[in-house]
């Protein structure tokens, strides 16, 4: 186990050691190293511009923003954080931006009129988890409608905290570091986010 | 810990980010309090629906926001990180990648680093035609001899980097172009010139150098790139044959299988001779496969006799 252990912290330095070499690569002008480093993170800013704004257009928006920001001021990176929390600084401004500019303007309808009646733009992505007897899926679905409304009551900052900590798996001090607050900041707003959420989900868990 | 420091600190239990001592404190406490357990329950519960409602992206959606990356960074005017133009290997990478993803504009800016390329031919083959001014001079010192005068006497050689743009109907354009063709350090070059000049085939000259780089170009992607040039062409027997030649010797599985199929577009007993020779050589087995299913739909026998 204890070897175990080590080697996974030695693959980790090694691969910060390489990470290192690639960021150095890409300041210096290397197109394919650019490509590299974006592979690296691009599924799980995707991922988490997607599950924060539920919109496909919207995380596809994010993701130009962010890679092209990267893109343009990777020269400014001197490697006082992880580039990691670097890169998620940027994603996470962008996505707040959405968030905030949605709440003034109130949220998205998620269902858009077609030719054929009212469809769920979400409809099209799948959730994970099964979905085959009727009754699970009508109760998934009415479970579904209330974690929207229980999300949708979070501020921005609860839902990104939230969002960063649950489906990310961040810790929170590198949260703090991400949003530019402290730890405990980080911990009192995934408190009150957890809080709203089991106060409009409670009868259904 | 009392109820109300355990409900507090539940949430941070689950996602166990609490001191090790709370930590304990909190299991101790629920061990022995039915409300506080039923509200890390809860906890659990709500965790696992979250889960469920977690949207994963499409891989459509990665791509195309991949390709849309691609396309802006294009489009920067002033990039932080900028392309060796004079990178053969991103070149061809470019070309390459166009080839297999035409959804991908990399072309066009492929297209015009290659005509600046194409300036260099431009000075080497056909000195008077532009009478631009030169855009950059890159010079490498021969010999340097110092006199008894104090002076030096420094040889060194010029290369004139010229620009020339025009369309490719243009014969002064094309000439340069097959002569690029054949440009032996810069595959780049070769790729982008070879798929500018696949439209000009019903010259004959252009034809013969499509038909040369597919026999001996040591790139695939040119090689690629001639195929489909020829492929209006491949009816004609000085094509055939060369196709032929080819479809036997090349190394490349791809280029194979494209020979197969502009082979294939006539179906007669030399093509099913060539393709039978090929099936008693062919190590992949894919190509093994299209080969068998073209004398099948032929009529004739997989083997030869």
């Amino acid at each position: 186990m204890l070897q175990d252990a080590a080697g996974a912290a030695n693959a980790r330095a090694v691969s910060k050691v390489d990470e290192a070499a690639v960021i150095r690569a890409v300041q210096g002008g290397d197109q394919d190293a650019f490509e590299r480093l974006v592979r690296t993170y691009d599924q799980s800013v995707l991922r988490l511009a997607m599950n924060l704004l539920r919109s496909p257009e919207d995380a596809r928006d994010v993701y130009q923003e962010a890679f092209l920001r990267v893109y343009r001021n990777i020269h400014t990176f001197r490697f006082d954080c992880s580039f990691h929390t670097w890169l998620y600084r940027i994603v996470t401004n962008i996505c707040l931006d959405h968030l905030r500019k949605r709440k003034v303007r109130r949220e998205e309808a998620a269902v858009i009129d077609t030719a054929d009646g009212p469809v769920d733009r979400m409809d099209s992505f799948e959730e994970e988890g099964p979905h085959a007897d009727p009754e699970r899926r009508m109760w998934n679905n009415q479970l579904s409608g209330r974690i929207e409304s229980a999300l949708a009551g979070l501020t921005p900052r609860e839902r990104m905290v939230f969002e960063l900590r649950h489906y990310q798996g961040m810790r929170l001090r590198a949260i703090g570091d991400v949003l530019g607050t402290s730890e405990e900041a980080a911990k009192n707003c995934l408190f009150r986010a957890t809080q709203k959420m089991r106060t409009v989900l409670g009868d259904l868990i | 810990m009392n109820c109300d420091d355990v409900i507090r600190a539940i949430p941070l239990y689950h996602y166990g980010e609490l001191e090790p001592e709370v930590e304990e404190g909190v299991e101790d406490h629920v061990e022995s309090c039915d409300s506080c357990r039923a509200a890390l329950a809860r906890q659990k519960a709500l965790a696992v629906a979250l889960d469920r409602h977690e949207l994963a992206p499409p891989p459509e959606l990665l791509a195309e926001c991949r390709h849309e990356l691609v396309r802006a960074i294009y489009r920067e005017e002033t990039p932080a990180v900028r392309r060796n133009a004079s990178d053969p290997w991103g070149l061809f990478r470019e070309a390459f990648r166009s080839m297999w993803h035409p959804g991908i504009r990399f072309a066009q800016p492929a297209g015009a680093v290659a005509l600046v390329t194409l300036g260099f031919f431009a000075a080497r083959f056909f000195p008077s035609i532009s009478d631009q001014a030169p855009d950059a001079i890159v010079s490498s010192i021969r010999s340097v001899q110092p006199d008894n005068t104090g002076r030096v006497q420094i040889a060194l050689d010029e290369t004139r980097r010229r620009v020339i743009s025009g369309r490719v109907e243009d014969q002064n354009i094309r000439r340069l172009l097959l002569a690029a063709a054949r440009e032996q350090d810069n595959p780049g070059v070769r790729v982008e010139s070879v798929g500018l000049l696949k439209d000009q085939c019903t010259s004959p000259d252009t034809r013969a150098v499509m038909l040369e780089r597919l026999q001996n170009d040591p790139n695939p992607g040119v090689r690629l790139k001639a195929l489909e040039g020829l492929k209006t062409f491949a009816t004609d027997p000085e094509v055939r044959r060369t196709l032929a030649q080819v479809l036997l010797k090349d190394q490349n599985a791809g280029v194979r299988i494209q020979v197969i199929d502009l082979l294939i577009t006539r179906q007669d007993a030399a093509t099913a001779g060539v393709l039978q020779t090929l099936i008693g050589k062919e190590d992949n087995n894919y190509v093994r496969m299209r080969c068998q299913n073209a004398l099948r739909d032929m009529n004739a026998s997989v083997g030869t006799f």
